[in-house]
């Protein structure tokens, strides 16, 4: 049996030789043993170094080290919070509202540029030739100017609206001048937010409906028409929380009193102009991602999805771009990790974001280090929350191969 | 009556031959048809391409009659501009009067000759990689690369030499020397300058030891006669701080994009390196330097160096804002590099470990050509990114060219004037990526030859 005398043979199921580390220069683990150590004195040397000369640094220039600034009081002006903050308040809370107004421009940005970048993207392969040439021309030029460049010269352009009592007024009572945008906006009250929660509750309602009809459509082949109840669930549950609270409606339209508005929902020309800048240059690089993502996608689909009789559009929103995703979610991912990092650029034109606060603060406190330190952990966390769920976004809509 | 050429004979077979195809209709051909086809194809069509030749013609028009038809060419101040357009058109003189200091920044105007003959000197030195006939085109580029630093910083800084510096900026010169020698040689007798030198000095029968001593002779005294010319050469100190404008600008990306690729190459092999304690350190720095905006570097950089280093050190400005620029692109160039030493397959390695290389050979004459090669659109647009990036170095007070375009306005000569300004250095900046990304587009084309089917 050739089993058996497999078995009897004495080298079968033998490990191989282990081989001792030998003192020679010759032996590859020797050889990466050896470099480690030299790495690891080398990299430990620099930083023993480095601390103790900046040790020694903070002692002769007499800085204090520690968190312990956080919660003094900051006395530092912000023009524009989301929560209520005073010059009085805790340089912790001034952090924090550098934080929130990170986010903030970051997140409509990405929304915003993701929309722009993408109808650009798909107009540069447009049929319509000036319309492709058009698109083409928007991205070499907005992709080749630095963006601080195109920066200062939207909040120049901001900055050289008239004033207040010269603001242009395109409709309504909107109002554009140097102090900002100005426009009419709801008195808030309880029974907005009730409805905005029951806005919340209803797509999320219409989006698991989609999801049984999706699964009554595979076991029958019928699909139940969605959208009457979509549009009860989204429109009509919120405008019934609205009417049950009693349905108040002010608006708050701004006014011209003395030099300046008064009222109204405000954006100020930093965040305008950030914003602006951002988005139009960041649509650029996404607008390229999405013409490479369209073009990576099979000839072939765009034919059979016509042989199938679905329009234009209908075959580039059903077939091709569910395809292009998968190759476009990786570097769009890159992309928005960008615009909240160039959101940094915010401290150029003096929109007071977590970078312009932390390096005031450390201006006044002279403690750079936990200032830098602060800035670096605050990315950190966004960069890895994009991370983490454009990961997961990624891996939800990969190919499911077999 | 048959057409008797179609017919066959004896000595002529019938052979297939279509009629030539008629012309198509008049209504498929021409600009009319054309226009049709790709302008006017359906009505939504047809809105949007008239909806993009209005914005075209009023864009165009405005920047046309902003910028030449109604634009002042000749004044003295801004006021004049003022009165003469108003804001309907543009005032170049200020621009005019100011393009030696956008160029320049503040560098004294008598040793400007300086920065431009550093600058033909790169050119003159680089120019035999692009004549055909010259074989030792990587020992030229690398050269450049890695000694003409020596003599363009004294060309930029002057001041006192001491013993060691003058070596350095006369190793330079001998290398440009070299370069241009060995140009000539090899164009006209196919002999590199050490073998040309060889040759004339001895004749070709006698052992080859004694010619590879004459060669070295020969390399000897060219270090002599730069080492002679160095030290007689003096210049006068510009101290940083003057230096600004685009010069500014094209130093500090000039030295970022230098340094990131080696470092970068570095970087990646470190990444990927099997020896845990150097891929957690080269990760650890990749992460850390990729998580954080660039301005934040150049921050801590301008804070924080000053407290890294022995008390009583003092770090000139430009040097903090040039070490943080490169280490930022060192670690995004890392993960470029490491996308492309992905991209090799496996047998790549083992065919060059079959042949008896070792782990830097097979990485230098195997791996790395082909990794960086499939990565030159990206590492070409990372060196646009990075040439873009040098104007946050602005914020933290250095005067590039984009502080510079600032600084127009606040000349009380030409007291608030922007956009002129702004329009100029866009063109500038808009150039050179432009030429930075065609060049690229380039390379990959000549590149890719033996990729493509």
């Amino acid at each position: 049996m050739p089993q058996d005398a497999l078995a009897a043979d004495p080298r079968y199921g033998r490990t191989a030789p282990r081989r001792g580390l030998t003192l020679s220069w010759r032996d590859p683990t020797m050889r990466s043993i050896v470099w480690q150590i030299v790495i690891i004195g080398l990299v430990g040397f620099a930083v023993w170094w480095l601390v103790a000369n900046t040790m020694r640094n903070l002692e002769v220039r007499k800085i204090a080290t520690g968190f312990g600034f956080l919660s003094r009081e900051a006395g530092l002006p912000i023009g524009e919070s989301m929560i209520p903050y005073s010059p009085a308040d805790t340089y912790a809370r001034a952090l924090l509202v550098g934080v929130l107004n990170t986010l903030r421009v970051s997140l409509i940005g990405i929304v915003l540029a993701t929309v722009l970048g993408t109808l650009i993207g798909i107009a540069r392969l447009s049929h319509n030739w000036l319309l492709a040439r058009l698109a083409g021309i928007y991205v070499e030029l907005l992709r080749d100017l630095p963006l601080l460049l195109q920066l200062l010269f939207w909040y120049a352009l901001m900055q050289g609206l008239p004033g207040p009592r010269q603001a242009l007024n395109p409709f309504g009572s909107v109002f554009l001048s140097n102090r900002g945008i100005k426009f009419p906006w709801l008195v808030w009250e309880e029974a907005h937010t009730a409805a905005l929660l029951a806005l919340a509750a209803g797509i999320a309602g219409t989006v698991l409906l989609a999801r049984r009809f999706t699964a009554r459509q595979m076991a029958t082949g019928q699909r139940p028409r969605l959208w009457p109840w979509g549009l009860a669930l989204m429109v009509g549950l919120p405008a019934a929380v609205w009417a049950a609270m009693g349905a108040p409606f002010t608006i708050d339209a701004p006014e011209l009193r003395g030099f300046n508005f008064r009222g109204g929902g405000t954006i100020t020309p930093e965040f305008a102009a950030l914003l602006l800048g951002l988005v139009l240059y960041t649509a650029a690089f996404i607008a390229e991602i999405v013409r490479a993502g369209i073009l990576a996608v099979h000839t072939g689909q765009w034919e059979a999805a016509g042989a199938l009789g679905l329009s234009r559009g209908e075959q580039l929103r059903l077939i091709i771009l569910p395809q292009a995703l998968r190759v476009i979610i990786p570097p769009m991912t890159s992309q928005y990790l960008n615009i909240t990092k160039n959101s940094s650029l915010a401290v150029a034109i003096g929109y007071q974001d977590i970078v312009s606060i932390a390096n005031t603060t450390l201006n006044q406190t002279g403690q750079a280090i936990e200032g830098i330190a602060i800035i670096m952990a605050v990315y950190l966390t966004i960069s890895l929350s994009i991370s983490v769920f454009m990961n997961w976004y990624n891996a939800r809509i990969a190919l499911k191969e077999r | 009556m048959p057409d008797e050429s179609r017919l066959a004979t004896a000595d002529r077979p019938l052979v297939f031959a279509p009629k030539p195809s008629r012309a198509p209709p008049s209504s498929a051909i021409g600009p009319i048809a054309w226009m049709r086809a790709n302008l006017f194809s359906s009505v939504s069509n047809a809105l949007l391409t008239l909806l993009g030749a209005y914005i075209v013609i009023v864009v165009f028009a405005a920047i046309i009659n902003w910028a030449l038809v109604d634009a002042v060419w000749e004044a003295s101040n801004r006021r004049e501009c003022l009165d003469k357009v108003g804001r309907a058109g543009a005032c170049w003189p200020g621009v005019i009067a100011w393009i030696p200091n956008l160029l320049y920044g503040l560098y004294p105007k008598d040793q400007v000759w300086r920065i431009n003959a550093a600058f033909l000197m790169l050119v003159v030195w680089a120019l035999p990689l692009w004549l055909p006939g010259v074989r030792s085109k990587l020992a030229i580029g690398l050269s450049a690369v890695l000694l003409y630093p020596f003599p363009a910083s004294y060309f930029f800084h002057g001041g006192e030499q001491d013993l060691l510096w003058t070596a350095l900026i006369a190793l330079g010169l001998a290398a440009f020397a070299w370069v241009w020698l060995t140009t000539f040689s090899e164009r006209f007798t196919g002999l590199s300058f050490g073998a040309f030198v060889a040759r004339v000095t001895g004749d070709a029968e006698q052992p080859e030891e004694s010619a590879r001593l004459r060669a070295r002779i020969g390399y000897a005294v060219l270090y002599l006669a730069a080492l002679a010319l160095a030290a007689q050469w003096s210049l006068s100190e510009v101290p940083t701080r003057y230096w600004g404008g685009l010069f500014l600008t094209l130093v500090i990306s000039g030295i970022g994009i230098t340094f990131s690729l080696p470092a970068g190459v570095m970087l990646a092999l470190g990444r990927r390196s099997h020896m845990p304690f150097i891929s957690l350190c080269s990760t650890a720095f990749i992460e850390l330097f990729r998580s954080v905006p660039l301005i934040t570097i150049l921050f801590m950089f301008n804070t924080m160096l000053p407290l890294f280093l022995p008390v009583g050190v003092e770090v000139n400005r430009l040097v903090r804002a040039i070490v943080a620029v490169c280490l930022f692109a060192a670690a995004y160039m890392a993960e470029i590099v490491r996308g492309g030493l992905q991209a090799i397959l496996r047998g790549q390695y083992e065919a060059a470990a079959a042949v008896g290389l070792g782990f830097w050979q097979s990485t230098a004459l195997v791996i790395m050509p082909q990794a960086l090669r499939i990565m030159i659109p990206t590492i070409v647009g990372n060196f646009i990114g990075l040439f873009k990036d040098t104007t946050l170095v602005s914020i933290i007070g250095l005067f590039d060219l984009l502080s510079m375009a600032r600084a127009v306005g606040e000349d009380t000569t030409w007291l608030g004037l922007f956009l002129e300004p702004f329009f100029f250095i866009t063109l500038i900046y808009f150039v050179f990526c432009f030429l930075m990304s065609q060049y690229s587009l380039n390379l990959e084309r000549r590149l890719g030859a033996g990729q493509r089917r």
